[in-house]
């Protein structure tokens, strides 16, 4: 890692963030304090920044061009079962990559299969798409998100804001390639592979 | 003619509703005039009940889409309202809320969203853009300078004695030679056919739904618009985004001569970029050279498809043409092109470059743009932000429109070819945004509601 500068301001800020670590890991397990003043020693230079993060529509965290979207939906009642049965079948299975814009997406049961985690990255914006996304795959999302409580279907109008009220933005989050799309990658990878061929040949 | 309360019970029915024509306000529905010039007026309100008197008395010549072809007037009078005029004219609160929020935000407020960054930016504008006292737009189009008069006139004896009514802008526009924009190329050749709203041009594409582009009526969703209440000034609405564009022709010559080594490459490079050439030939009916004939043919040169045109070996990806009207270019991706249309009212503004001139003569010249449609978000703020200013859509990363993108130097611009695709360096910007505004198109009724406000 290069070393950069730090401006006063900054210099202060990621004081202050080592100060609050130290008086919140006071009373922290012993090889908790330990691990922090190892890292606090080999943070010089400031690293505790923002590292870049912008907010992607109204919640959810973008880098570059890359955005998350983290949501806990209430599992309406006989849900379960068929959100299990419906994942399993995987018949929405291809949905994401004909989007074209879908990096990963997973959902977890929480709760006692009460509630389920639907987490995903993908790239810009959803929110321009979603009446795209109404046309084209209406199905594959209704199919799943219909045992969600109250989830009033894509076509509604209301989704935009069924979504944002159970949508939470991440803590943290980390992307290795924020500046790289799905359509980015799917071209380098064809770039790639005419390279190495290429290579191979005049080799 | 139907009209609407006749029709309610055959809303349901799969044949398509009559547009009332006679409620519409011509602007929306029909192309200006041939020739034409015309004048924009932005009015700025001071007092409710005079911009309501103003408003009763201009009312009479606002022209309707009937009578486009008969016109009563010697000229179009269109007139549209941005949300800060509607809360000076007193619409009532809960009709104003209930506006979708791009249009109670501004277009200047959208700026992020639209990439109207750098010189584009909405503090880089022209007085009164992207201020609040932009409250009123006036179109007018005639066929002559005599005509144009007479309209600015009945315009003027609107307020003339109105103290709290104020002109805050005024602009002149005009043809060009030969139906060109300030680039040379020929202009305004493509709109998308408006179902119901009288014969289709010739061409492959289908009629899009009246609900796109007028209020009251079903849309490609087979939804009818619900905002804004209540319906009377709603009906036969829309909403239309003006954009101001300045043209930096010297510069698109500048940078042609720069890449070309030939007349005949500049002229190629120029058409790569548009997707047309001069004469408005498209370049996927005429790949190598100009076609003329093709270009002034009304019932071919929008006759196109991009279905055996996949890889762009004709029409880049990129060019103008088939970012903004992708047609069936886009068909194998999630995207449902037809959300995605507006009707386009364009004109030219200041005189033409003379031919051959490379250097800047510092005269303002470009064109100011009528975006039209009833849903700014997923139609013009869609295609100026997804498709005009990304390149993502066609596996283009960041690239941007070649020539109204917001390119600062550092632009680059792919054209397929085989076996080696070409890939043009350092684009400037050719076109600037002098200003916008979104407003109001309300249809005739809907402005007598207007006018017959109570404070």
């Amino acid at each position: 890692m290069t070393t950069k500068t730090l401006t006063r301001p900054q210099a202060d800020v990621t004081e202050k963030k080592i100060q609050k670590l130290r008086e919140l890991y006071a009373d922290a397990p012993e090889l908790g304090r330990v691990a922090l003043e190892n890292l606090i020693d080999s943070m010089k230079g400031g690293i505790i920044s923002e590292q870049g993060t912008s907010s992607a529509g109204r919640v959810g965290a973008r880098r570059g061009k890359v955005s998350e979207l983290t949501i806990v939906f209430p599992v309406a009642k006989g849900g379960a079962k068929r959100l299990r049965a419906v994942l399993d079948a995987g018949i929405n299975v291809d949905a994401p990559d004909r989007v074209g814009s879908v990096h990963d997406m997973r959902y977890v049961f929480l709760d006692n299969d009460t509630r389920i985690l639907f987490a995903t990255t993908y790239d810009g914006e959803w929110d321009p798409y979603v009446d795209d996304f109404a046309t084209h795959i209406a199905d594959e999302l209704d199919v799943v998100f219909c045992n969600c409580e109250g989830w009033p279907g894509v076509r509604s109008p209301a989704v935009k804001d069924y979504i944002a009220k159970y949508q939470l933005t991440a803590n943290s989050w980390y992307v290795a390639r924020p500046d790289l799309t799905v359509r980015d990658v799917r071209r380098l990878e064809k770039i790639g592979a005419a390279a190495e061929e290429f290579l191979d040949k005049i080799q | 003619m139907l009209s609407i309360t006749e029709s309610v019970g055959e809303t349901l029915s799969t044949r398509s509703l009559a547009l009332e024509t006679s409620d519409i306000q011509a602007t929306v529905l029909r192309p200006r005039p041939k020739p034409y010039c015309g004048e924009y007026v932005v009015l700025r309100i001071g007092d409710a009940e005079q911009g309501r008197e103003m408003l009763r008395r201009i009312l009479p010549h606002v022209a309707p889409a009937d009578e486009w072809w008969v016109p009563s007037l010697p000229g179009w009078l269109g007139i549209a309202f941005t949300f800060e005029g509607l809360k000076a004219l007193g619409v009532p609160q809960t009709s104003l809320d209930s506006f979708p929020i791009e249009f109670r935000q501004g277009m200047a407020a959208r700026a992020a969203i639209l990439h109207d960054l750098g010189a584009n930016a909405p503090a880089n504008w022209e007085y009164p853009f992207g201020t609040p006292d932009v409250h009123v737009a006036l179109s007018i189009y005639a066929q002559n300078n005599q005509n144009l008069q007479q309209v600015l006139d009945l315009a003027r004896k609107s307020h003339h004695d109105l103290g709290q009514i104020s002109v805050v802008y005024r602009m002149q526009f005009g043809e060009l030679p030969e139906g060109r924009n300030p680039f040379g190329f020929k202009d305004g050749l493509h709109n998308p056919h408006v179902e119901g709203s009288g014969p289709a041009e010739s061409g492959k594409e289908e009629s899009i739904k009246p609900g796109e582009f007028v209020m009251g009526y079903p849309d490609e969703r087979g939804e009818t618009a619900d905002a804004p209440i209540p319906a009377e000034l709603r009906n036969n609405g829309t909403f239309v985004a003006i954009r101001k564009f300045h043209m930096d022709v010297a510069a698109f010559r500048r940078y042609l001569r720069a890449q070309a080594s030939s007349r005949e490459e500049e002229e190629l490079i120029a058409a790569k970029m548009v997707g047309r050439w001069r004469s408005g030939a498209p370049l996927v009916l005429a790949p190598d050279r100009d076609d003329p004939a093709l270009g002034t043919d009304g019932n071919r040169n929008n006759d196109f498809s991009y279905a055996d045109d996949m890889k762009g070996l004709k029409c880049p990806f990129s060019a103008h043409i088939r970012r903004v009207n992708p047609r069936d270019a886009l068909k194998n991706d999630i995207v449902a092109v037809n959300l995605h249309h507006f009707l386009r009212r364009g004109t030219n503004y200041g005189p033409p470059l003379p031919e051959g001139v490379l250097e800047d003569d510092g005269v303002e010249r470009g064109g100011v743009f009528l975006l039209i449609g009833v849903y700014l978000h997923r139609q013009f703020e869609f295609i100026q932000s997804q498709w005009v200013t990304d390149g993502n859509f066609i596996g283009h990363g960041t690239e941007q429109d070649p020539l109204i993108g917001n390119n600062d130097g550092e632009g680059v611009f792919t054209i397929p070819r085989a076996p080696v695709r070409r890939r043009l360096q350092g684009l400037p910007r050719f076109v600037s945004v002098r200003g916008g505004e979104y407003c109001f198109m309300p249809g005739l009724r809907a402005l007598r509601w207007i006018a017959a406000l109570n404070s």
